[in-house]
């Protein structure tokens, strides 16, 4: 298991250097002054070009360069963004738990719909629900994001008017920041107005939240359904119904498990679907998190901002895929004998 | 399986039941305004600044000048002046100072004092004098203040007691009371800078602002709020609205959906399409203002072939202005037939003078030799008071112009990077335009057309013409407003002729708002005022 454990830290680390080596020759071809694209300093003082200079070596050669510039990233020296002038990482640490916070919703809430009807789907002999369930998924897989956010902000905040469409929360209410996680800290704040507020950002999350969901929550019931369809078919299965079991301790206690491994599986594969997808829903819902800074930050020209955000969005993923993959290894019984077998 | 069949289709409407009590629960709001505007501050010291957005968020809100303008009757009236006196020969002003006015509490700086004489030579010393410790903390310079020439405007401002000030000017200036009463003008706290400096930190003078305004600054989050509370010890009538939010919303169309959706109550620079919705709606209202404003092409006359005469006329004539109108403001504003809008009182309503002519404008073309012209036309990525839409309006000229067989490029950046941009100089020409600070006629020409606004960058045109300073000059130095008029009138005519610039259209102000928020106030001379706004009672349900 260690030596397992330790190639995934190797895949890693890798992965990360390659793609830090990306961005180190990417900066280097942004069409602005070097100095300016690494720091985001506009217009530097002379002490603050020899710092630059010394920090990033930049009289030495390529690998030089790249050890420093490595250096100073892992760090946590972003450079400063160039239109607030506040540093990288302070914004990044700002936006990300927003968008964690959206990601989580909407991941809770793909799971919870979808992993029942996947069940659903596959225990039911009725044909139409069978169709019905398997049509509608087919729709949401394939219905581009940002038509459905456009078109349900259309129908429920403009037409009907039941749900806002764009922020975190309505802005007169003063949440201070503890946890980052908007829907934690209005519960955790003393105001007079914190479960109003609390309600307020309920509605707030719902339209982008849903938006996000569609798409893993259709991958989650197709995946649920196929696999379930073959573990009811296995010897063990047929074992405990014919001891007399319920089919719904059969389901939840014997099947299920075993299907959700496939589904943790493909949660890992999505990944970074997902975070495009979660970067365009940002924007249409104005939502402040990672996606819409970025984006922002493109807009503006602002070269440090893109590398952060670069840099931040694909570590996560990086990171997240692998521990996914290393749970899945973890939890499946068959890989872990493989794992096993090979070491 | 049956029994989980069933129990799916309850949990589901358990579910929805209760996420709809969570929607129907009363909502409790805090006593406030949110505000959607439209772009980031550049700074919170409206001195540093030219631009609206950055005078809408700070000098109504945070500050206060000496004296005020009343929107209503035009008029220069007391602000932290109470008195001022213009001597006889009209080189010496006198302001008595208020007393009892306090500057904001925050959470870094605690006034000891209140207002007094050396606050007001702080402010204004910062900005003429170059030895001042906190001049060049401004890295953008003063534009405002440069491009009238205020440095050699005063000679002395002086401390007569600790609550008067006397400004020694050099020579006779109409348009300095205006000039004074512009947004730009504030009065900042002396012992705020002095703190700052022993602390070392003078930058954040211009961004954790300390005023005297009904509101103070309480945070500031690039693209996403600028939040405000009241001012407890204001020194006029406390504001009615507790918190003031600005939520900045760049795109014209999410504005719209959050007003809609009531997340901002009254909503900045709508589009003139945008206007129908509104009707339809029964919670919302168009609140508009004739505008002090004024939209045009500015050719950049330090470029071939722009520094030919010719070629400047042969593009305007080639434009229909009536076209622009109609496509991009639908009936919100009114032709421009010069600089002057008509709210002025030096306005004179003549035709055009330059009329919609695309032959003649082929004919000035070739006179020039010119037979083959490509050029860019810059436009503005954000909507202004003076133009909702200048990639639209660039688009119409565009077409316009493949009519007299000219090319054109449509170059556009983010508000930013186009100002930055704008300032390095290399566009041919440029769609902006100008909104006024006050209603001294002398703001539409000396702060954009003079040749010390070509220093200062505020001149879209790059044109530097000694006559017409001299001019500008002549009109300033006296104030009998007929003959001041007669002047301008020549202005406009020379301008005409030599068209550095091609007006089209003075906008109509417009902000969307609920009608359940009363009195926020549009000033003409940009800038909106929450000062006595507020939200009726809740009763007035927000059920759309």
């Amino acid at each position: 298991m260690t030596r397992y454990l330790l190639r995934r830290l190797n895949l890693f680390l890798a992965t990360s250097l390659v793609l830090i080596l990306v961005l180190f020759v990417a900066t280097s071809r942004f069409p602005v002054e070097h100095k300016f694209a690494l720091t985001g300093i506009h217009s530097p003082t002379p002490e603050q070009v020899a710092q630059i200079t010394a920090d990033y070596r930049l009289d030495e050669g390529n690998l030089s360069q790249f050890t420093a510039y490595l250096q100073q990233r892992l760090s946590g020296n972003l450079g400063v963004s160039a239109t607030s002038n506040q540093p990288v990482f302070d914004e990044l640490v700002q936006v990300l738990p927003a968008s964690f916070e959206l990601a989580g919703v909407a991941a809770i809430l793909a799971l919870l719909c979808g992993i029942p009807l996947g069940v659903l789907a596959s225990l039911s002999k009725n044909k139409i629900t069978q169709h019905s369930i398997m049509a509608i998924t087919l729709t949401g897989y394939s219905i581009p994001v940002f038509w459905l956010g456009l078109t349900l902000s259309l129908w429920f905040g403009v037409e009907l008017g039941w749900l806002p469409i764009s922020g975190q929360i309505n802005l007169l209410y003063e949440i201070e920041p503890v946890t980052g996680f908007l829907l934690i800290d209005t519960l955790l704040s003393d105001s007079q107005y914190r479960m109003s507020a609390f309600t307020d950002a309920v509605l707030h999350i719902i339209l982008p939240a849903i938006t996000l969901a569609v798409l893993p929550f259709t991958v989650v019931v197709r995946i649920t359904r196929t696999a379930m369809l073959s573990i009811m078919e296995e010897t063990y299965i047929k074992a405990a119904a014919a001891r007399g079991l319920q089919t719904s301790k059969i389901v939840i206690r014997h099947a299920l498990p075993n299907a959700l491994i496939p589904v943790l599986k493909n949660m890992g594969l999505m990944l970074g679907a997902f975070s495009s997808y979660a970067m365009v829903v940002e924007v249409i819902f104005a939502w402040p998190g990672v996606g819409a800074w970025l984006v922002s930050g493109i807009y503006q020209r602002d070269y440090t901002v893109i590398q952060g955000g670069i840099l931040s969005v694909a570590l996560i993923i990086i990171f997240l895929s692998i521990l996914i993959e290393v749970m899945h290894t973890a939890i499946n019984p068959i890989s872990r004998k493989e794992m096993y077998a090979t070491s | 399986m049956k029994v989980l069949q069933k129990r799916l289709p309850l949990g589901l409407a358990l579910c929805i039941s209760t996420l709809q009590l969570l929607g129907c629960d009363q909502q409790k709001l805090p006593s406030g305004i949110v505000y959607c505007s439209e772009g980031n501050p550049e700074s919170f010291n409206p001195q540093l600044v030219t631009s609206g957005t950055t005078v809408d968020a700070t000098s109504q809100q945070i500050y206060d000048g000496l004296v005020n303008y009343n929107a209503a009757s035009g008029v220069v009236e007391p602000a932290l002046a109470t008195r001022w006196n213009i001597s006889d020969d009209g080189l010496t002003y006198t302001f008595d100072l208020r007393t009892n006015v306090n500057f904001h509490h925050s959470d870094n700086f605690t006034p000891s004092r209140q207002f007094n004489a050396d606050d007001v030579l702080f402010s204004f010393n910062r900005i003429i004098d170059e030895g001042h410790p906190y001049h060049f903390v401004s890295k953008t310079g003063y534009p405002f203040f440069q491009s009238i020439g205020f440095s050699q405007l005063i000679d002395d401002i002086e401390k007569v007691s600790d609550h008067q000030v006397a400004f020694h000017l050099s020579r006779p200036d109409a348009s300095f009371l205006a000039n004074l009463a512009t947004g730009f003008a504030v009065i900042l706290s002396a012992e705020y800078a002095q703190q700052l400096s022993q602390q070392d930190q003078q930058d954040e003078l211009d961004r954790l602002a300390i005023g005297t305004g009904p509101f103070k600054l309480v945070q500031y989050v690039k693209n996403d709020f600028i939040r405000y509370h009241r001012n407890e010890h204001y020194w006029q009538a406390q504001p009615d609205a507790e918190r003031l939010v600005f939520d900045i919303t760049p795109k014209s169309t999410s504005r719209l959906a959050k007003l809609i959706t009531s997340d901002c109550n009254v909503s900045a620079l709508p589009k003139a399409g945008e206007i129908p919705v509104i009707l339809d709606k029964e919670a919302l209202e168009v609140d508009s203002l004739p505008g002090f404003n004024v939209a045009f092409w500015a050719f950049n006359t330090e470029r071939i072939p722009f520094n030919d005469v010719r070629v400047r006329r042969a593009l305007a004539h080639a434009v229909d202005r009536e076209n622009i109108l109609r496509a991009v403001y639908q009936k919100t504003a009114v032709a421009a037939t010069g600089m002057l809008p008509p709210p002025s009182w030096a306005y004179n309503a003549n035709d055009s003078m330059i009329d919609y002519n695309p032959q003649k404008a082929k004919d000035l073309l070739a006179q020039a030799g010119i037979t083959e012209l490509s050029i860019d036309i810059w436009a503005m990525p954000v909507a202004r008071i003076y133009n909702p839409n200048a990639h639209k309006t660039a688009e119409l000229i565009q077409a316009d112009l493949a009519n007299i067989n000219v090319k054109a490029n449509i170059v556009s950046y983010d508000w930013s990077v186009f100002n930055q941009k704008l300032s390095s100089r290399s566009y041919d020409s440029v769609l902006i335009g100008w909104n006024a600070d006050n209603s001294d006629p002398d703001n539409f020409f000396t702060p954009i057309l003079s040749c010390k606004s070509v220093e200062y960058n505020s001149n879209r045109s790059r044109w530097c013409d000694s006559q017409f300073d001299a001019l500008l000059q002549q009109a300033k130095s006296i104030t009998d407003k007929p003959q001041r008029t007669a002047l301008y009138q020549q202005a406009e005519l020379y301008l005409a002729e030599q068209v550095p610039v091609l007006p089209f259209a003075h906008a109509t102000r417009l902000v969307f708002k609920q009608k359940k928020v009363n009195n926020s106030k549009l000033t003409p001379f940009g800038g909106i005022s929450f000062n006595h706004s507020s939200q009726k009672p809740a009763n007035m349900s927000t059920q759309p």
